[in-house]
C-alpha cells in the first residue's frame, strides 16, 4: 500500500511538475493536490511501520516547486500576443489589394439598404424548440 | 413636383434606409477570447475588431476589421493568426467586399466575396490548402437573397439595431454567406443586464443568438450569448458561445475611438 501512495504520488508531482512549466500550469494544481494527497498517506504509512521517508520527501519537494511555479505564473504572467508582423504585412497587402477589386465594383448605389434596423416581434420556431430544451 | 418628390423621399428616407448611427471610424475594441478546458476558462487569444476608412475612385467606404492572434504562450502548440474584413457603406453598412484569411495550426484558408446588390449574387473566391500543401483557387457565383450580408458587417448590424425601441422577446433575422452557404441568424433581445466589465459596470442588452437548421451554435438559448451596451454606442463587452468542439467566451478588454 505504501508503494503503492509512493507511485502514485511521484507520478502526480513529476506531473504537476511539468504541468507548471507549460502553458497548462493553471492545470497544474489538480495532479499536485492528489500528489500531496498520496504523498500525505505514504508518509503516515511510513511513519506508523517506521519506514524510509525520502521517497516522500521527494514527492513533497516536486510539488511544493510546481505549486511555487504556478502560482507566480498565474500572479505575474501577463497574456501577451505573440508575434504580429506577419499578420500586419497581410492586413496592408490586402487593403491595397481591395482597393483594387473596389474600383471595378459598380458602388453608386452605396447607401441604399434594404434592412430595418428595428426588431419584430415574431415567433421563431427554432428559438422557441431551443427554449423547450 | 419634383420639389414634392424630394420633400418625401427627405422624410421618408429613414424608414427606407437603415442609417449607421452606431458605428464610427477608428473605432477599436479589444477582447480576449477564452477557451473552456477541462472545465477551466482559459485565455487563448485577442481579438480585436477595428474600423476604418477606404476610399475609391468612386466612393468612400468604411473598412470593418477583425483579427484573432493567439497569446504567444499558445503560439507553439496552435497558433491562431485570423483576419476578417469587410467594405460597407458607411451609412447603410450594406457590404461589398468581404474576406477571410484564416490560418490556424497548419490550417490555412481565404475567402472573397464581392457583393453585387443589384444582382442579388456574389462572386466567391475560396483559396486553400490540397494534401500536398499546395494552394488552390476555387471561384464561384452564388445567388444570394436580398439583403445577405457577410459575417463581419452583420455583428455590426446587430450593433445598429435599434434595440432601446425593441420589446423583451422581439427577434430581428439576418441572412448570412460563410462558406458559401446562406444561413439565418436570429437575434433575440432577452432581457437587460447590468455587467461588470474591463471598462466598467455596463447597463447591457442580453441577446442571444440561434441559426437556423445548422449545427454550428450547439445549446439553448442560454448558451450563445451577447452583451451590448445600453447606450448609443451598444459595444459588445461579453459573448458566451457554445460550438460543436466545446464553449468559450469573449470579454471586452479595451474600447476606444466610440462614435458617441
Amino acid at each position: 500500500m505504501r508503494q503503492l501512495f509512493i507511485v502514485l504520488g511521484l507520478i502526480a508531482s513529476i506531473l504537476a511538475l511539468v504541468m507548471a512549466v507549460t502553458p497548462l500550469s493553471q492545470f497544474a494544481y489538480l495532479p499536485a493536490l492528489s500528489a500531496l494527497i498520496f504523498g500525505f498517506a505514504a508518509f503516515y504509512i511510513s511513519k506508523r511501520k517506521q519506514m524510509p521517508k525520502k521517497t516522500v520527501q521527494l514527492i513533497f519537494l516536486l510539488t511544493i516547486i510546481s505549486l511555487v511555479l504556478t502560482t507566480y505564473k498565474s500572479i505575474f504572467n501577463t497574456a501577451e500576443v505573440g508575434n504580429l508582423e506577419e499578420l500586419e504585412l497581410k492586413e496592408e497587402a490586402s487593403i491595397e489589394d481591395s482597393k483594387e477589386i473596389l474600383e471595378q465594383l459598380d458602388i453608386d448605389n452605396v447607401d441604399i439598404d434594404n434592412g430595418t434596423t428595428e426588431l419584430e416581434t415574431e415567433d421563431f420556431q427554432d428559438i422557441q424548440d431551443l427554449e423547450d430544451q | 413636383m419634383k420639389q414634392l418628390l424630394f420633400i418625401i423621399v427627405l422624410n421618408f428616407s429613414p424608414v427606407l434606409f437603415a442609417q449607421n448611427n452606431t458605428i464610427a471610424v477608428g473605432e477599436k475594441l479589444s477582447f480576449t477570447a477564452s477557451y473552456n478546458m477541462s472545465g477551466l476558462m482559459t485565455e487563448i487569444a485577442q481579438v480585436n475588431m477595428e474600423t476604418g476608412q477606404v476610399k475609391t475612385s468612386n466612393a468612400t467606404l468604411l473598412h470593418l476589421k477583425c483579427t484573432a492572434a493567439t497569446y504567444s504562450k499558445w503560439d507553439g502548440f496552435f497558433k491562431i493568426r485570423d483576419l476578417y474584413e469587410s467594405y460597407v457603406s458607411p451609412t447603410s453598412l450594406t457590404p461589398y467586399l468581404y474576406k477571410r484569411d484564416i490560418n490556424e495550426g497548419s490550417y490555412y484558408k481565404f475567402m472573397q466575396y464581392t457583393f453585387s446588390h443589384k444582382t442579388n449574387s456574389v462572386k466567391s473566391l475560396m483559396r486553400k490548402k490540397n494534401g500536398k500543401g499546395e494552394i488552390f483557387d476555387k471561384t464561384a457565383t452564388l445567388k444570394i437573397n436580398s439583403g445577405t450580408k457577410d459575417i463581419v458587417s452583420t455583428i455590426y448590424h446587430i450593433r445598429n439595431l435599434d434595440i432601446h425601441k425593441a420589446k423583451i422577446g422581439d427577434v430581428k433575422s439576418f441572412k448570412v454567406i460563410f462558406d458559401n452557404e446562406e444561413m439565418v441568424i436570429n437575434v433575440k433581445y432577452i432581457s437587460k443586464e447590468t455587467i461588470a466589465t474591463a471598462i466598467g459596470k455596463k447597463e447591457c442588452y442580453k441577446l442571444a443568438l440561434s441559426l437556423n437548421n445548422k449545427d454550428i451554435l450547439k445549446g439553448g438559448s442560454n448558451d450563445n450569448l451577447l452583451y451590448l451596451t445600453a447606450d448609443a454606442n451598444k459595444v459588445p463587452v461579453y459573448a458566451k458561445f457554445k460550438i460543436p468542439v466545446g464553449n468559450g467566451e469573449l470579454k471586452i478588454k479595451s474600447a476606444t475611438g466610440l462614435k458617441n
